[in-house]
């Protein structure tokens, strides 16, 4: 006797549904069952028309965010076992994104802002390569290390209410990636990024609810990178005022 | 054929998840406050239409309405500044090769700051009633 | 039918393809580049390497330790010029990175941190943490995204190569959001497109790396080469497989079997390092092909664990103390937590071989040109010659930069000259390869997808796996053609366009059967035993008169058709492969 679970999927098949519905599948319960595993075994066993997003099932590469009662979650790094004896497991497409079919979002937007804020080394003057490394002590690299982890899963736009009212909002990934690179000691170009920080779009559309923080699988913390640049936001509109009085208007 | 269902955010989003329920009560905690401060601007009001208005509006205050929203008010600003000062020292990150300040000490200082301020304030207070006669 | 003109179009977006798009657009800016992959460019399974990647750069290493240690790791079946090449240009690519942002890991006064890896004399793996892939991955393609003469289709499927006149006219491509078909003409295209082992039954690799530039590349005439080479990685995790580092040995990590015992001390790697003492070459930081064998032998003498996800043996950390291993394995901890609930830091990890990285590829000369004019291919799809019978862990990292570079910069001189190109003629071979693919879409025969995938990776482990038994190996030849003969009576059930992943997979699968095919008949064809193809019944040894020859294989219309090339040796004669006391003995000038 095999020990089964019921896994309610959101179905949305543009070609045919108008809105998406449920589909309750049965998957043969074991320990190590992750919730992608068990789409997998849908898909394979049972239903070969659902699509979903997977490929490294280690938790690096960011494909396989979806809903799992409610929450944001990798469904290769949540485990069916967590869920037993809770009733059926409901998998959904992620919150917020517009859904291309079942389970796969249209994350294009996450991207354009991933891309916006300038999310490379900016130096005044680029060493040859033939000068060796830049130096970076570990310390240095501490201070960025944590916003360097982001694997642009979108989990943390699923969590966040501002984007779900506005995607125009640059969004917790985007944000962190930019003050990844801010708080590098190689890099140059805060200035420039300043811009994307202070947009009606960047860091003050963030209202701090800090879901995000919670979601993310890989510990960035995009609630603090954000709400660190609204401290730099702050002091650069301070600097800025200062230089306006002094009549050194730089803008 | 390409056809994306653009999911539409719910009216009451943030009673969906234990999270956002969290962060509506501290954004609630504005409401209380604002009706503690229309309630003061009130006796102001009340104040500048001479004594006999200003010791009525004094009386109502000790209606158990204005009591407990007293209380609430309390809670609700001592709930604020709690959530707050334990975010800070991940806002307020002093790290630089000049200056370094320990997270904890960042939330220390705050801490020592609102206990100051509150103590500060609790101590005129007393001074001020002391003053009025004890009232 | 949608057409899109583009100078030149490069196939995958990990490593290899985002280190080409940038030389390329370096090289000339007034190019037109084009940059498709079936997923987002930060999914492809560059991410998921973890220990590090080579490059010499400490005072007392040279460019030639690093050649010797990769001409005798790949059993002398590398081409020296192109490894020779490889060393010289790899720390300069890992240079290159730093310099684009790349976090490598810091010694305290700020300068590049470097760690041992197996089969290498010297420290020269430079590394991020245990996450060297995801922050190349990650920095490549942020970088790339500085160049505005980069264009990216994203979740585009590449089914076809476009060829006119005996030279490689573009590419043609699925956008999966729509399941249109797209034409992109280019004169010079780069596959990228990464490995295969999704051939095994237990593999490293995510779920994309299926061969596609290989079989792409192989249907065209393009001859795959060394295709019998594939390594097995000692340590994945038992049931999926799923990588763990061999940094985790470089800091330091031991193998020991059911009784406690560090069995490569029996295998020709001893004498046994004292416990946190690790010693280049030595024991747990041999070569991959002997830590794998020695797991198979013990295996078999029952030595090894029985754990409720299949046989293994421990690796344990435990001596390094938690603040090490946060340091420098802290996606290691997360991964063992995570996937087989042990806390590294208090217990041993279970560990077994696992199918990890193909060696062969597509044949490119040392310019990474292959047989097909306009067609390049880097990376792991590719066979340049760097790797012989057996890679060395961390080279391969350095592989993308150092060939990436130079595919790109090859096509961009190409592309900026090429053939004019008739949309015409592209059109209607591209009519004629859609119609088979809808037809595909909508077969409706007996077989089952998942049915053939899985029996797929079933024979190659059990008959090209480790060891290559005479009669397993010709099953599985068989077993392979049975299957290719059965996927042509598939039925699939979903008949959409959007996202149909049944569909793509299903091309995928032709794919996958595809290099299958050219594996198991090049390691039927190589009668000795050479790094990680070991023959051990029937062609136990070396043989250097008959085999120090790469293998081609052709696509043919029954059964593949197998050549062999002359391997450039320059300077380092074949000699025995030593490792441990053996191997220090050996290593005279």
């Amino acid at each position: 006797m095999t020990d089964k679970v019921t896994v309610r999927v959101q179905r949305y098949r543009p070609e045919e549904d108008a809105a998406p519905w449920e589909q309750s599948f049965e998957v043969p319960y074991s320990e190590d069952l992750s919730i992608l595993d068990a789409l997998n075994q849908i898909k394979d066993q049972q239903d070969p028309t659902l699509s979903h997003r997977w490929s490294c099932r280690m938790a690096i590469c960011g494909s396989c965010g979806v809903m799992v009662n409610n929450e944001p979650r990798l469904a290769c790094k949540t485990f069916l076992r967590d869920y037993r004896d809770r009733g059926p497991v409901q998998v959904r497409a992620l919150d917020n994104f517009p859904i291309e079919r079942d389970l796969v979002s249209d994350i294009s937007g996450l991207v354009e802002h991933l891309e916006t804020v300038q999310p490379w080394l900016i130096r005044a003057r680029e060493s040859p390569v033939g000068e060796g490394a830049y130096l970076q002590t570990p310390e240095q690299m501490q201070r960025y290390a944590a916003f360097g982890q982001c694997i642009n899963c979108g989990l943390c736009y699923a969590a966040c209410p501002q984007f779900g009212r506005d995607p125009a909002f640059l969004g917790p990934g985007a944000l962190a990636l930019a003050q990844r690179y801010n708080l590098d000691s190689r890099d140059e170009g805060a200035a420039q990024r300043m811009q994307w920080l202070n947009a009606d779009v960047g860091v003050w559309s963030c209202t701090f609810v800090g879901y995000c923080s919670e979601v993310c699988p890989k510990d960035v913390d995009p609630a603090a990178a954000i709400n660190r640049g609204k401290v730099a936001s702050d002091l650069n509109y301070a600097v800025n005022l200062f230089n306006i009085l002094r009549g050194k208007d730089n803008a | 054929m390409r056809k994306p269902y653009v999911q539409r955010q719910r009216a009451d989003w943030w009673l969906r998840n234990p999270a956002y329920r969290r962060y509506m009560l501290r954004e609630a905690t504005a409401l209380p406050l604002l009706l503690y401060a229309l309630l003061l601007m009130s006796g102001l009001y009340q104040f500048t239409r001479g004594e006999a208005a200003f010791l009525a509006w004094l009386a109502l205050l000790r209606s158990p309405w204005l009591l407990a929203l007293h209380g609430l008010a309390l809670a609700a600003a001592q709930y604020h500044a709690v959530t707050w000062i334990a975010l800070v020292p991940k806002i307020l990150v002093i790290d630089s090769d000049r200056l370094r300040v320990s997270p904890a000490t960042v939330q220390r200082v705050h801490q020592l700051g609102a206990v100051t301020c509150n103590a500060g304030l609790l101590v005129l207070a007393l001074l001020l009633l002391r003053a009025a006669g004890g009232y | 039918m949608n057409f899109q003109q583009a100078d030149m179009v490069i196939v995958g977006g990990g490593g290899a393809g985002l280190r080409a798009a940038i030389a390329a657009a370096e090289a000339n800016p007034r190019l037109d580049i084009l940059l498709l992959s079936k997923v987002y460019p930060m999914r492809s399974h560059t991410v998921a390497a973890e220990g590090g990647c080579a490059g010499v750069i400490q005072p007392h290493d040279s460019f030639d330790a690093h050649f010797d240690d990769t001409v005798s790791g790949g059993d002398w079946l590398c081409d020296q010029d192109v490894v020779d090449y490889f060393v010289r240009h790899a720390t300069e690519e890992n240079l290159r990175l730093e310099h684009w942002g790349c976090p490598w890991s810091r010694k305290p006064d700020g300068s590049i941190n470097v760690r041992a890896f197996g089969g290498m004399k010297i420290e020269r793996t430079w590394f991020a943490a245990d996450k060297s892939g995801f922050h190349i991955l990650h920095t490549l393609f942020q970088t790339s995204l500085k160049y505005p003469s980069i264009r990216r289709c994203d979740e585009y499927f590449c089914t076809d190569l476009l060829v006119e006149d005996g030279a490689c006219a573009g590419i043609q491509a699925i956008d999966m959001r729509n399941g249109s078909h797209t034409v992109i003409a280019a004169s010079a295209v780069i596959l990228a497109t990464g490995g295969a082992a999704r051939v095994y039954r237990y593999n490293t690799n995510g779920g994309i790396v299926t061969g596609d530039g290989m079989a792409l590349a192989y249907r065209q005439g393009v001859p795959l080469r060394d295709m019998e080479f594939v390594q097995y990685h000692p340590t994945g995790l038992p049931g999926s497989g799923i990588l763990i580092t061999e940094a985790a040995r470089g800091e330091g990590g031991v193998l020991t079997n059911r009784d406690g015992y560090r069995y490569l001390q029996d295998y020709g790697l001893g004498p046994e390092t004292p416990l946190g003492e690790p010693r280049n070459k030595y024991m747990e930081l041999g070569p991959r092909d002997r830590l794998s064998q020695a797991f198979w032998h013990e295996a078999q003498a029952g030595r090894a664990l029985a754990t409720r996800r299949g046989e293994a043996v421990n690796l344990d950390l435990r001596h390094l103390g938690e603040a090490r291993i946060n340091e420098r394995l802290p996606f290691i901890r997360e991964l063992a937590r995570t996937y087989v609930n042990v806390d590294a830091v208090y217990e041993p990890i279970p560990v077994r071989p696992t199918a990890h990285y193909t060696m062969g590829g597509i044949q490119t000369d040392r310019h990474t040109a292959t047989a097909l004019p306009g067609l390049f291919a880097a990376g792991e799809c590719a066979s340049v010659g760097l790797h012989g019978a057996n890679r060395l862990g961390s080279n391969s990292l350095a592989e993308l930069g150092v060939f990436g570079r130079v595919a790109g910069e090859q096509a961009a001189a190409r592309a900026g000259q090429g053939p004019v190109l008739d949309p015409q003629r592209l059109l209607a071979q591209a009519e004629d390869n859609a119609a088979r693919l809808d037809a595909l879409r909508e077969s409706s025969g007996s077989e089952s997808l998942a049915a053939i995938r899985d029996a797929m990776a079933r024979a190659m482990e059990e008959g090209a796996g480790i060891f290559r038994l005479p009669g397993q190996l010709q099953q599985t030849c068989t077993a392979i053609a049975e299957l290719k003969e059965r996927y042509r009576k598939l039925g699939l059930v979903d008949r959409s366009r959007a996202f149909n992943t049944e569909w793509l997979n299903a091309i995928e699968l032709g794919y996958l059967l595809d290099v299958a095919e050219a594996m198991a008949h090049a390691a039927l064809a190589r009668q000795e035993s050479r790094g990680s193809h070991q023959r051990p019944e029937d062609f136990p040894r070396r043989d250097d008169a008959q085999f120090l020859k790469h293998s081609l294989v052709y696509r043919a219309a029954d059964v593949p058709r197998l050549d062999w090339q002359d391997v450039v040796i320059t300077r380092s004669q074949p000699a025995e492969r030593h490792y441990g006391d053996a191997g220090q003995q050996e290593a005279k000038p």
